[in-house]
């Protein structure tokens, strides 16, 4: 059975709809990239799989279930998002971090050991645990965007959403986000990550969704999906592709 | 639990000293021995076991005039703290203000009709003056959180937009009345200005149990606002019903801070200055936040109040120019350190 499974789905914010009829299926421990130009529908297949938006038509499925048969609270088990902006108020890194475990304790109750200890292990993982005392408010873009990962690793959910993880990183932390999404992936996470940068996705992704003007182009791992013919027809360039000499992945080269 | 008991002990410990020495203070001082054995003479008890060694007058001055002002201050001053601390939140601004959603220019629209068109011939009483305000405040706020959807869903920055230009409406309003009926036009002026002079025990008992309210609520939401201020898509993924928190929120700081602009008239800043200072000593997390915003608005508006009394006494100036005196450079120098929560 698909770890996630739509069926059909198509979504509009107003008249034009920006998920056209949208099929597809998601296997638990792979590492997904959704490309396309902008404006295909990328971040709405997000929201659409987060249930943040429900799909005019069609229906999202979880573990064989629809997503809207799933509470709130529920869903916040199962399901992390990485939006594309975030908000920084002067939370200590620690506990920005901790908000990932808010749906695993009650209104008036305070964050457990356990809470704290899987609050640790997640920066540990991102490499932020010795910043844990300072404010997310002064750090630095690239640390920031390791913090947001905390968080949704402290989720411990088994799917993870994100919406350009990469954006505005330096390479250094282009590659180390990849890398921890792919390991996330290992362990047994349905790793979803809209990318932009082709080659980040041919490089860590098993397998790619590429979407223009809201269908589904394309499908299948990187090796199949970027040829020079799919990019010309999606992305309107003419680019020449090439073959990593270690990996044979392939790598986009204008 | 031993730490939350100790931090709210102390709290109450520094409201009550503050009060028992602001009320000891003004024109007639009063020793604080005095004020001490009135106010114990008047609980249960304890009252037939104290000699009375103060004159009557003192006892007067004590219960009528200056613990109902103190206490007032108190409540107004902690109800438009929490009222910027939920406004803050819930718009993710950090200069949204109780008043920023058109609670002070509906407020002010209701007074001045009360004062200018109603009261003036005998309908109603002055006593009538808080509810015409509040109900100003109340209309504004419903108008304001109305226009500022978008397909059904409230957004911060249209709900900000919709409040500036109701606000700037209203106002205009509030000036042709003025224009149009001079003779009562100092009135209005002072209420404008916002003031706690000659409040009585009613305009305690008709503010405090909504700013009691509303403190209750918003330590309530307090984690659903920590959560909140992650943004809408990442806070619907922890659980968190947004357009519902977002809702209560306003609602909940709109009936706070009418309530307040109700008793005192529009008195700036406090609500404004207060959870932003408070947020860069003690942090963004909401129950920290509301509780040390409580106290701190609190003590900050019974000393501004009891400087408006004491420091050109006997005249007495309205209480909103002394916080905007102070409030005002604030403001620069928050602008000046680029107070921005966006990434």
């Amino acid at each position: 059975m698909a770890k996630l499974h739509l069926a059909e789905v198509t979504y509009a914010y107003s008249e034009e709809p920006v998920v056209r009829a949208l099929t597809l299926s998601l296997e638990s421990g792979r590492f997904y990239g959704v490309v396309g130009p902008n404006g295909a529908g990328k971040s709405t297949l997000l929201k659409l799989m987060d249930g943040y938006i429900r799909p005019q038509q069609g229906v999202v499925y979880l573990n064989g279930r629809d997503l809207r048969s799933y509470s709130l609270a529920q869903l916040a088990r199962e399901i992390a998002l990485i939006p594309q902006t975030s908000y920084y108020f002067p939370f200590t890194v620690e506990e920005m971090v901790l908000l990932g475990r808010t749906p695993f304790y009650s209104r008036w109750g305070a964050p457990s050991a356990r809470d704290r200890r899987i609050a640790q292990a997640s920066m540990e993982i991102t490499g932020v645990a010795q910043l844990a005392g300072r404010l997310v408010s002064d750090l630095s873009g690239g640390e920031r965007q390791r913090v947001t990962l905390a968080r949704a690793f402290a989720q411990e959910t088994k799917v993870l959403l994100l919406d350009e993880p990469t954006n505005h990183l330096d390479l250094e932390h282009q590659i180390s986000t990849c890398r921890l999404l792919k390991e996330r992936s290992r362990q047994g996470v349905t790793v979803v990550a809209v990318l932009h940068d082709l080659n980040l996705a041919a490089s860590f992704c098993d397998h790619i969704f590429v979407l223009d003007q809201g269908r589904l182009v394309q499908e299948g791992q990187p090796g199949e999906v970027f040829t020079p013919e799919l990019i010309a027809q999606v992305f309107r360039v003419e680019v020449p592709t090439l073959r990593h000499p270690l990996t044979g992945r392939p790598i986009i080269a204008p | 639990m031993r730490r939350v008991l100790r931090r709210v002990g102390g709290a109450l410990f520094l409201l009550f000293t503050a009060a028992v020495v602001a009320t000891a203070l003004g024109s007639v001082n009063i020793p604080l021995a005095h004020v001490l054995g009135i106010l114990a003479a008047r609980l249960p008890g304890l009252g037939e076991l104290i000699e009375p060694g103060w004159s009557p007058a003192h006892e007067v001055i004590v219960l009528r005039v200056r613990l109902p002002r103190v206490l007032l201050a108190l409540v107004v001053g902690g109800g438009l703290s929490v009222a910027g601390v939920l406004f803050q939140g819930s718009l993710r601004n950090p200069l949204a203000d109780p008043y920023v959603i058109g609670v002070s220019a509906g407020a002010s629209l209701g007074a001045a009709v009360g004062l200018l068109l109603v009261i003036p011939r005998g309908i109603v009483g002055y006593g009538f003056l808080p509810l015409f305000a509040f109900a100003g405040a109340v209309l504004a706020t419903l108008a304001v959180s109305r226009l500022g959807q978008r397909r059904g869903r409230l957004e911060p920055t249209s709900v900000l937009l919709a409040g500036v230009a109701l606000g700037a409406f209203l106002t205009a309003v509030v000036s042709l009345l003025m224009v149009l009926r001079i003779e009562n036009l100092q009135d209005v002026y002072l209420w404008l200005m916002g003031s706690l002079s000659g409040r009585t025990w009613s305009h305690v008992s008709m503010a405090a149990p909504y700013v009691f309210l509303g403190l209750a609520l918003a330590l309530w939401l307090a984690k659903d606002l920590n959560v909140y201020l992650l943004g809408e898509e990442a806070a619907h993924s922890l659980g968190i019903d947004v357009q519902r928190v977002q809702r209560l929120v306003l609602l909940i700081g709109s009936l706070m801070a009418a309530a307040c602009v109700a008793v005192s008239g529009v008195i700036g800043f406090v609500g404004l200055m207060v959870p932003h200072a408070l947020r860069l000593i003690v942090g963004a997390e909401h129950r920290r936040l509301v509780f040390h915003s409580l106290w701190a608005g609190a003590v900050f508006l019974l000393l501004a109040d009891t400087l408006a009394r004491t420091v050109f006494s006997p005249l007495e100036i309205p209480v909103g120019i002394i916080t905007a005196f102070v409030g005002g450079p604030f403001f620069i120098y928050l602008l000046k350190r680029g107070s921005d929560f966006h990434g």
